[in-house]
């Protein structure tokens, strides 16, 4: 539970860091997320009503954060981030045999796969309300770019947070031999 | 499945109904709410980013200074430092004398805004600044600089507001080509891959035919914007098959806004 608690401090501190982090004019404005990199790696190391209770709060912290209010229409929802963070971190829970047998690796992969499913979801649905669907270099780069910085962060940041895990006595975590 | 994952499952069902079901009003009561909550924490880090800009700044100069004057590279450091400092003081002197002489010949009632952050997401493209219903400043004000229009504002909290940007594609400015009758609607683009995005002035006449450097202003139509207001100034015009669409450069550089101020009325 203690871990839990830390799992969600950090997942508030990054959304508040990310308002900071420009986005990177080199990747055709791509940017850097570092929320669902924390969400996918809790999806491994908690079970699933706490996963479930992570994912909510990052989806309500991201729908928070950018719903756009004008008018008498709202553009997406409030609860949609809720629901995508949902079913993306259940699919990370349900490869968490993988995780215990120490297979980082495919986690790692899906991290960034993920990050890049919640931004082309998010595209896909803005263009479906504004009328037209249109994908240009910019765009695949701007969907693509974050899950490819998601996957190189993935391994520093699943280490971080498994230490922490352990230091918390995280109890289900798996075992140091590799095995629950 | 065990009991305990159904009822939590259970549980975040009824509470994501309930999200879904919020409309328009409370999406952005909910949000100004947030936004209140997490507005120390903008603030605090808007102010450690300055400083970190600024510390930057100031070791850039000391390197220089250690590689000209080796003999004299302490008191060149400390000299150089104060230089920079006071031209850090310089710069902000003459934004908030230009900001209030801006603010003194408008015949609009203006309130002077600090941006405190930017947006984080990819699709869209907003500011927060550090006034709100405290400052009676409503959602669907405009938001404009000495040079020209900034945005309007969205959802607004008790001292923070987010404003959405001319550059969103839902930012919508009815507007007017100097020296024609031609009027049309600008927006910006849903993606694009620079800092400083052009923008689309739509709907013109084919035969529009406006030529780079005219100047774009808002015509006032649909009761948000005052008219007069500078948009950009054209940079192309080309005709399509029903109507006519010009690429339009901002008037304010969107990427480097500091102070803003919002439109709450005429004087």
């Amino acid at each position: 539970m203690i871990f839990f608690v830390i799992l969600l401090i950090l997942t508030f501190l990054a959304q508040i860091v990310e308002f900071f982090i420009p986005p990177l004019d080199w990747m055709y404005n791509a940017r850097i997320y570092i929320v669902p990199v924390i969400v996918f790696y809790g999806a491994m190391a908690l079970p699933l009503p706490l996963v479930l209770a992570l994912a909510g709060f990052a989806g309500f912290l991201l729908d928070a954060v950018t719903v756009q209010a004008l008018g008498p229409r709202v553009e997406i929802s409030v609860g949609w981030s809720i629901l995508l963070y949902a079913v993306l971190a259940a699919i990370m829970h349900g490869l968490r045999p993988l995780f215990i047998r120490g297979r980082w690796e495919v986690h790692c992969i899906m991290s960034g796969l993920c990050t890049s499913a919640i931004l082309l979801s998010q595209y896909l649905m803005i263009s479906f309300r504004r009328g037209s669907l249109v994908f240009t270099r910019e765009a695949w780069w701007q969907i693509g770019g974050p899950g490819f910085i998601a996957m190189l962060m993935a391994p520093l940041a699943f280490w971080i947070l498994h230490s922490l895990g352990r230091l918390a006595a995280n109890p289900y975590l798996p075992e140091p031999d590799g095995y629950e | 499945m065990n009991r305990s994952s159904i009822i939590a499952l259970g549980i975040f069902a009824a509470i994501l109904a309930y999200f879904l079901s919020f409309g328009a009003e409370s999406t952005r009561k909910l949000q100004a709410g947030f936004y209140s909550l997490i507005s120390p924490f903008l603030k605090t880090g808007s102010g450690i980013q300055k400083s970190i800009t600024s510390v930057s700044t100031g070791l850039k100069t000391l390197e220089e200074v250690e590689r000209d004057n080796a003999s004299l590279k302490v008191e060149n450091r400390s000299l150089k430092a104060t230089n920079q400092a006071l031209r850090d003081v310089e710069h902000e002197v003459n934004r908030l004398r230009r900001a209030l002489a801006y603010s003194e010949r408008s015949v609009f009632r203006l309130v002077p805004a600090e941006i405190v952050a930017r947006d984080s997401s990819t699709w869209w493209r907003t500011v927060t600044i550090n006034r709100g219903k405290a400052d009676h400043i409503e959602s669907d004000m405009p938001v404009v600089t000495d040079e020209g229009l900034v945005g309007k504002t969205t959802t607004v909290g008790d001292n923070i507001s987010i404003v959405l940007l001319l550059s969103d594609e839902n930012c919508r400015v009815a507007a007017s080509v100097e020296g024609t009758r031609e009027q049309g609607i600008v927006a910006g683009e849903r993606v694009t891959g620079s800092v400083s995005p052009l923008l689309d002035l739509n709907f013109l006449s084919k035969q529009a035919n406006l030529q780079p450097g005219m100047k774009s202003y808002t015509s006032g139509v649909g009761g948000v914007f005052p008219s007069g207001l500078l948009i950009g100034t054209v940079q192309s015009f080309r005709a399509r098959e029903l109507d006519g669409q010009a690429r339009i450069a901002p008037a304010v550089d969107l990427s480097h806004l500091e102070d803003v101020f919002v439109v709450t009325g005429n004087k």
